[in-house]
């Protein structure tokens, strides 16, 4: 009861106390320590030293531990971030933003947390619907039109995936008819102990269904459009929340009807499905990075781009599934990490038009280095941990049946690169034309601090490579039916 | 009793498909509510008890009072013209429906040999979801869109009803989708999303793309 | 036999009745006295006193063309049951035959409205096979899903076999009466559809073909419509049999109670509703369509 209460009704607890304080630092405050709580919490709980035993319809396994400590490390370090960001004077209808912006983020780590923890479909479903639900006021802070554009879209466009999500689940619960499991709830435990007496024909149609009604969320190709155009407007921590884990958490739902599917025969088909999805988001990225020219937009194809690295490595299995599940990790941190830059970027520009912004390096030199160097972890250039968790990936292709995917994907991602870096580098080296910008020197902020603390801690899980995590990941795999 | 309110509801659909006006939307999303509920009261009528009455009350003052009235007041108060402003001929649009429709129930008729699922129902519900989603794609106007969402969320119903009714929880979650529908409505309400800036429909919705 | 002899006669007898009472219906809802129910009858006997002129350029088609339309209603009238009352002509298959001698006669005077050569006729005329190409499915589908469900296919034994066993049954009777009596409205040239009481000639879609028209070849013409859409209300009451028992004299009973119920229902629609434009027709009509399209689904996978 403890971790429950910790991990689950103090958050919520928190988002109540801070619609009654009006005091903003204080709001800060009690939100940064439940974050740190909650971090701490997950960690001991993912490095073992204590044995969950939670109520109702969660319950933990390796993959929600791995989950809930990416989830509740991103969520602390935005809230840390968030304070001096919402300093900043920006447009005058945002402040009434910031009156609700800790109050939603809390409620957030609350659904995001239950959706994580969740061992039952329904419960995630819910908690899933609420993790968009106290999102898209937050994509809606600034108050303008792209705003309320990017905010409707993202809500239309996931609630009809959310509907299309629990469609899914309803078919999940007729495949089961005849079965053991008919009429009981819909645990995935239980589900995945029987899945080979669920019948076929159900089971693919639930898989489908949840899969393309998740994919709205997780921003997989085609489904992806909302997706860009939230994580492009909202405010930079928000937008790195998204990246960082709220695709995540979508994604788990895909895995655990993939875990439900691994010993059915409807296996290769769920397989071929997430690689075509991979692969098409792969191939969006690839073509939007052509002639995108908002640097924000960019991160967030981006985030496509490696959501969908993801699935293809899921889809593959073997060291793909192992890569898979690091890139995880590595991904989200990164792009908390360039989120951040670019909002110090956008902060000072007041614009998101690549060529709107020209020497970086030299007006703002620490977010400029920065983001150079996020851009490099981003490109998969050793020692970030991207470049091991994809040369696992890339290995688990080659070795699978299908080595040809291992070609498609190399071409697209050398022009990702290539486009990404040509956009980049004209933000950080061109010569300034924009004479009335003010040039002060940037002051080093908790910001910056946030962000090399992110990427010492992207290049020492690579580096060190702890034992606990390699395990954790194992154990991942075994539930997943691969063997090593 | 079942198959017939099933059908009821196809013909609500098929008047959907027909009809140009927001208020015919409004008043069909309005019937849909009463026949859900009569279809969710109906099998407890031999044995009664409260429980079971709370999920049909709660349908009958979400579905039929408060939402159709709430959509009726932004109406009125932001003054949104009377045709719903399709992006497609509408004759077009029923022929796409009654398509749609004998491929969903040839479909599930095939399927519902493999497992016993109740054909009716199940074809009417995902009719109604691939209704609200045609709604959704084919007309420009949000209020209808909110109004798609509300079809392909009665459909969902419909369609629970036929397959999960051992397991009424799941049903019982399904009403949270309302949920999104009165945050669409709020939304809608409070940015004054009216025709005046002919900001109204998803033609403006355009500045965002690359 | 003798009964339907007498059916015969008294669709023969009745038929302008019906038109008069729903006008006269029609003019009490609208809150005016309104011409009397036997006025059509009066309409008739006058026409019949008249000169037939035919235009200069006309052919021969005109001059057969109401006659062979008059003849093809009659022989669809005989076909159809009054009062459970076995028809003069009965025989399997003859839903066809049904749906394809009112084919004939529509056939037949849009040949003579385009052999006159007067480009008003000629647009009547493209109207009318324009819509017509949408009503013929509303028949097939109608009428078409209960001889499926029965596995009959002669009018008379289709109505016959329908049976009240389960709710089901009865949903399908109400939606079948629904998209009958759409067919209907379009086929006679009722309201929503077409407005029988203009003259002008923009909108005008089943008039404008006999404008120019006139004496006996008029008298048939009118006599013929008014037929025809007896002939619809008989084919919508038939849906209705199975309420009683099945004997003669009760048939009979419900058979006036529906007409006169169908009468009041056509005057209401036709008071209320104003005509659609011309480029919403076709969607009216596909939608009594579709309801068929369902029937027919909806009979399949619940057999």
């Amino acid at each position: 009861m403890f971790e429950f209460s910790v991990l689950i009704l103090i958050p919520l607890l928190s988002a109540g106390v801070c619609y009654y304080l009006k005091n903003f630092r204080l709001q800060y405050s009690i939100s940064l320590f439940v974050s740190a709580i909650h971090l701490l919490l997950s960690l001991v709980i993912f490095i073992g030293w204590y044995k969950t035993d939670l109520p109702f319809f969660f319950s933990t396994d390796s993959l929600s531990k791995l989950f809930l400590l990416v989830l509740s490390n991103i969520y602390f370090w935005v809230v840390l971030v968030s304070f001096s960001y919402l300093k900043r004077p920006v447009t005058p209808n945002s402040e009434e933003g910031k009156k609700y912006y800790f109050l939603l983020l809390n409620f957030y780590l609350f659904a995001n947390t239950a959706a994580i923890l969740s061992n039952h479909y329904g419960m995630y479903w819910v908690a899933a619907e609420g993790t968009t639900l106290s999102v898209a006021p937050l994509i809606y802070y600034y108050r303008n039109e792209e705003a309320l554009e990017a905010m409707w879209k993202y809500l239309f466009l996931v609630s009809i995936g959310i509907a299309f999500a629990f469609i899914g689940i309803l078919f999940l619960t007729l495949s089961a008819k005849g079965t053991p499991l008919e009429g009981q709830q819909l645990f995935f435990s239980e589900f995945v102990k029987n899945a080979r007496t669920l019948n076929p024909v159900w089971l693919k149609a639930s898989f489908i269904f949840i899969f393309v009604g998740l994919s709205t969320k997780i921003g997989i190709a085609p489904m992806h459009s909302a997706d860009v155009d939230a994580t492009s407007n909202s405010p930079s921590p928000i937008a790195a929340l998204m990246s960082g884990s709220l695709r995540i958490t979508a994604l788990l739902g895909v895995m655990r009807i993939f875990q439900i599917v691994q010993p059915t025969s409807t296996y290769e088909f769920a397989k071929t499905i997430l690689i075509i999805g991979g692969l098409l988001s792969l191939l969006f990225a690839f073509i939007f990075m052509f002639k995108v020219n908002n640097y924000k937009r960019m991160l967030a194809y981006s985030s496509i781009e490696h959501l969908g690295i993801i699935t293809l490595g899921i889809g593959i299995g073997g060291l793909a599934f192992v890569g898979a599940m690091y890139h995880i990790i590595y991904n989200s941190l990164n792009k908390v990490v360039l989120f951040f830059t670019a909002g110090n970027i956008h902060y000072k520009y007041k614009t998101r038009e690549v060529d709107g912004v020209s020497s970086v390096l030299n007006i703002l030199p620490w977010s400029g280095w920065l983001l150079l160097i996020s851009f490099l972890a981003i490109s998969a250039i050793p020692p970030f941990g991207i470049f091991f968790s994809e040369l696992m990936i890339f290995e688990g292709m080659l070795f699978s049946d299908k080595p040809w995917i291992l070609a498609v994907t190399m071409f697209l991602l050398l022009f990702i690169f290539i486009n990404m870096g040509k956009t980049l580098f004209q933000m950080l080296y061109r010569k300034n034309e924009n004479e009335n910008l003010p040039v002060e020197k940037e002051r080093f902020g908790i910001i910056h601090f946030a962000t090399i603390v992110l990427l010492i801690l992207l290049i020492a899980i690579a580096v060190a490579s702890p034992n606990i995590l390699h395990e954790n990941i194992v154990n991942i795999s075994k539930d997943f039916g691969i063997k090593l | 009793m079942q198959n017939v309110l099933s059908i009821l509801f196809c013909l609500s659909l098929f008047y959907l498909a027909v009809t140009s006006r927001v208020k015919a939307y409004v008043s069909v999303l309005r019937f849909q509510g009463i026949l859900l509920t009569v279809l969710l009261v109906f099998p407890f009528i031999n044995h009664f008890s409260v429980y079971a009455f709370i999920l049909p009350a709660t349908l009958f003052v979400v579905k039929v009072i408060l939402i159709p009235r709430y959509i009726n007041k932004i109406i009125l108060d932001l003054d949104i013209k009377r045709m719903i402003e399709p992006s497609i001929q509408p004759f077009t649009f029923q022929l796409l429906v009654i398509f749609s429709m004998i491929v969903i129930f040839v479909a599930s008729n095939i399927l519902s040999k493999s497992t016993s699922i109740e054909t009716i129902p199940f074809a009417s519900g995902f009719s109604a979801i691939a209704v609200g989603i045609f709604v959704i794609i084919f007309r420009k106007k949000l209020i209808i869109h909110v109004a798609g969402f509300l079809v392909l969320e009665n459909g969902i119903f419909l369609f629970g009803t036929a397959v999960a009714s051992e397991l009424p929880m799941m049903i019982e979650i399904g009403t949270l989708l309302d949920v999104f529908v009165v945050v669409f409505l709020m939304g809608i309400a409070m940015n004054k999303i009216s025709s005046t800036l002919s900001g109204f429909d998803v033609t403006a919705l355009g500045r965002l793309k690359d | 036999m003798i009964q339907g002899i007498i059916s015969i006669l008294i669709i023969l007898l009745l038929a302008p009745m019906f038109a008069g009472l729903v006008n006269k219906l029609k003019a009490i809802f609208t809150g005016r006295i309104g011409a009397p129910t036997i006025q059509p009858y009066y309409d008739l006997k006058r026409l019949l006193r008249k000169e037939t002129i035919n235009a200069d350029s006309s052919s021969f088609i005109s001059a057969i063309s109401p006659v062979i339309n008059f003849v093809s209603v009659v022989i669809a009238a005989a076909m159809l049951p009054i009062g459970l009352a076995r028809p003069v002509i009965s025989f399997e298959g003859d839903i066809i035959l049904f749906a394809y001698v009112l084919g004939l006669a529509r056939f037949f005077q849009i040949l003579a409205a385009m052999d006159i050569g007067s480009s008003f006729e000629g647009m009547g005329a493209a109207r009318e096979t324009t819509f017509a190409v949408f009503a013929e499915p509303i028949f097939f589908f109608t009428l078409g899903s209960i001889a499926f469900m029965s596995g009959l296919t002669s009018i008379y034994d289709i109505y016959h076999s329908i049976r009240l066993d389960n709710v089901t049954y009865i949903i399908f009777i109400i939606v079948c009466s629904t998209s009958a009596f759409i067919l209907a409205v379009t086929e006679c040239s009722r309201m929503p559809v077409d407005d029988p009481n203009t003259h002008l000639e923009l909108t005008m879609i089943h008039e404008v073909m006999i404008l120019d028209n006139s004496g006996i070849d008029l008298f048939l013409y009118q006599y013929s419509s008014y037929i025809k859409l007896f002939i619809y209300a008989i084919l919508e009451t038939s849906f209705f049999y199975p309420f009683g028992v099945k004997s003669y004299t009760v048939g009979i009973i419900i058979f006036v109670v529906v007409i006169a119920v169908l009468s009041i229902t056509l005057a209401v629609v036709e008071t209320i509703t104003s005509r659609f434009k011309m480029k919403n027709i076709p969607q009216y009509l596909l939608f009594a369509t579709a309801i068929g399209i369902l029937n027919l689904l909806i009979y399949t996978f619940t057999k």
